[in-house]
């Protein structure tokens, strides 16, 4: 701990926001059980405690990141290297717990006449702090562990709605793909043990300098990637996506294409940049034209669906698989001796995309809470219905196409840049081309609310306190991410670098 | 000693098992058992590495491996009752309210 400045805290406090996560889990499971009866407990009390852990956990990451805890002297290492909280793990736990704030405080409407509030709840709090350990991740067990622990929730909260056929459908999709990639990735990681006798990451590195297994080690890497691929929603494990996102619940929509996306990259990051850095596992397999090639389809497959779709979540689903493809530039874009730049731009833009993706996702939520339907022509005029929520959506929809309207355009500009810095100027350009088709879509959604006009009335009985409240700091901070943009791109460089 | 090429071989052979009864089976069910095949063949490398390397490592992976792959079933399960519950049948493909 670096708190010359601040209280003196042993080294461990700072895994402290997985900890309130999980904490906070007990707790509610706790508050409910005082009541065996499912629904009769307070509602207010359960969304209080859980609101309040999470912006715990959020505070408590934004406090270590600016305090320097992990990053002014060295990475802190706990668990014999199992764990190591740097400035990139506080980083990515800032985004969860951000998801997690939104889609709590959206959840206290949306899931209003729900007898299994807390459950709900307490699967939401599991997989974060499985989300943040990933973040912390620095051994292939921990590693496994942690996504496992932020998938198994995820699975059950897609399916939440049981006597839902879409909710049910979506649930078995994401539970078939998922077990199987992480099936694949413990087998990768077996043969990477193989290879080198060893699950710590920096130990693999050095491990892997002196082999001459480069066979196993090389279908050993590419089944991890695919796990990576799987949690990431990339090509060519993103069948899930498009199924899980629209069946599920709009807020578990909403956090698991933004907070599980982001997990999922983080996990990414540092396994390949710590564990098989590219200047030594360059002969065994080049991982970064894998990820050029991933990145490539990713992103033009993602965004070629997302224009043909006709039900505006399932736009927004194949846009987050789109979204998977920029960030992955950020991989394509290492190279041998490079520093933090490109990675530093993908978690800047992970950050910006958990807000206004979640923002989006949860405007689709309140929709489906005043039951408007779920294609373009439903939301047809609804901007005079709802000019709140609409200007929001509006926010969202610009910022995630990239025009200067949110943090969406300088943190895809700064990623574009780092492929152009790398030398990959004609990823830029496909990225860019991507991005143009996007807007496409993307001003479908604000044309249909804004301009055309709609075929019946809306009966829109109340406007929900917790879902406006929730889309409104997403668009407010998305906004504020365009100037103030510089200080979060600062913190991701900074953390990208000590890792690189 | 049994050489550990053979252990790789044996897990190797029950990962492409469960491989194959993933994409050629249609029945839930069947789908968790080549799923626990499949997460069983690397806890066989595991610890077959693990003796050859000496040291335990591997093999307390396996052991949280198993318990993984225990957590996962019973979630699985869960799913695999709501979906006969909503369409009557636990077969994988009939399912098809989504479709792009």
């Amino acid at each position: 701990m670096t708190g010359a400045t601040l209280l003196e805290l042993p080294e461990y406090a700072a895994v402290a926001p997985a900890v309130i996560m999980i904490v906070t889990a007990l707790l509610l499971l706790v508050i409910d059980s005082i009541s065996p009866e499912p629904g009769e407990n307070d509602r207010l009390a359960l969304n209080a405690v859980a609101i309040v852990g999470a912006v715990t956990a959020l505070s408590v990451s934004a406090w270590f990141l600016v305090a320097g805890t992990g990053q002014t002297e060295g990475p802190i290492s706990l668990f014999e290297g199992a764990l190591v909280v740097d400035g990139m793990a506080l980083f990515f736990s800032i985004i969860v717990s951000s998801v997690t704030v939104l889609v709590l405080l959206a959840g206290y409407d949306y899931a209003a006449g729900d007898r299994y509030q807390a459950e709900y709840q307490t699967l939401v709090f599991l997989a974060a702090s499985g989300m943040i350990l990933l973040g912390m991740a620095n051994s292939f067990v921990a590693a496994f562990l942690s996504l496992e622990l932020a998938s198994l929730p995820s699975y059950a909260l897609v399916a939440y709605l049981k006597h839902n056929r879409g909710s049910v459908e979506a649930g078995l999709k994401y539970f078939l793909v998922g077990a199987l990639s992480s099936a694949v990735m413990l087998y990768g990681i077996s043969l990477v043990y193989g290879v080198t006798g060893t699950f710590q990451f920096a130990a693999v590195a050095e491990a892997i300098a002196d082999t001459g297994l480069v066979g196993i080690l090389g279908v050993g890497i590419v089944m991890i990637v695919g796990g990576v691929a799987f949690k990431t929603a990339s090509v060519p494990f993103h069948f899930w996506a498009p199924e899980a996102y629209e069946g599920a619940p709009a807020p578990v929509s909403a956090f698991i294409s933004s907070a599980s996306k982001a997990a999922g990259f983080v996990l990414a990051f540092r396994l390949f940049v710590t564990a098989f850095p590219i200047g030594v596992v360059e002969g065994v397999v080049d991982w970064t034209l894998l990820f050029l090639v991933l990145s490539i389809v990713t992103m033009t497959l993602g965004n070629f669906a997302a224009a043909t779709q006709e039900n505006v979540k399932r736009m927004l689903a194949y846009s987050s698989v789109g979204h998977a493809g920029y960030v992955l530039i950020a991989l394509a874009s290492v190279t041998t001796g490079s520093d933090g730049y490109a990675l530093g731009a993908g978690m800047a833009h992970l950050l910006v995309y958990g807000f206004m993706n979640t923002g989006a996702f949860l405007f689709i939520a309140l929709t489906e809470y005043w039951d408007v339907g779920r294609t373009f022509e439903d939301f047809n005029g609804l901007g005079w219905e709802a000019p709140v929520a609409c200007v929001a959506m509006t926010v969202f929809m610009f910022s995630l196409a990239g025009l200067p309207l949110g943090g969406g355009f300088v943190s895809k500009y700064i990623l574009f840049g780092a492929a152009v810095r790398s030398g990959l100027w004609w990823l830029a350009v496909i990225a860019a081309i991507n991005s143009a088709l996007s807007l496409y879509y993307y001003s479908r959604v604000v044309k249909a609310m804004w301009i055309d006009d709609p075929e019946g009335s809306f009966e829109i009985e109340s406007y929900p306190v917790g879902i406006y409240a929730a889309i409104v700091i997403a668009a407010v901070v998305t906004v504020l991410l365009l100037p103030g943009f510089g200080l979060v791109s600062e913190h991701a460089s900074a953390a990208a670098s000590a890792l690189v | 000693m049994i050489a550990t090429e053979w252990y790789l071989m044996l897990s190797a052979g029950l990962f492409c098992i469960g491989l194959l009864g993933i994409l050629m089976r249609r029945n839930a069910l069947i789908f968790l058992m080549s799923v626990e095949l499949m997460l069983n063949a690397a806890n066989i490398n595991l610890v077959a590495f693990s003796l050859q390397h000496g040291n335990l490592s591997g093999q307390v992976f396996a052991l949280f491996g198993m318990a993984l792959a225990a957590a996962e079933v019973a979630v699985g399960l869960g799913i695999i009752l709501v979906l006969y519950r909503n369409f009557g049948d636990i077969d994988v493909t009939s399912p098809t309210t989504m479709r792009w």
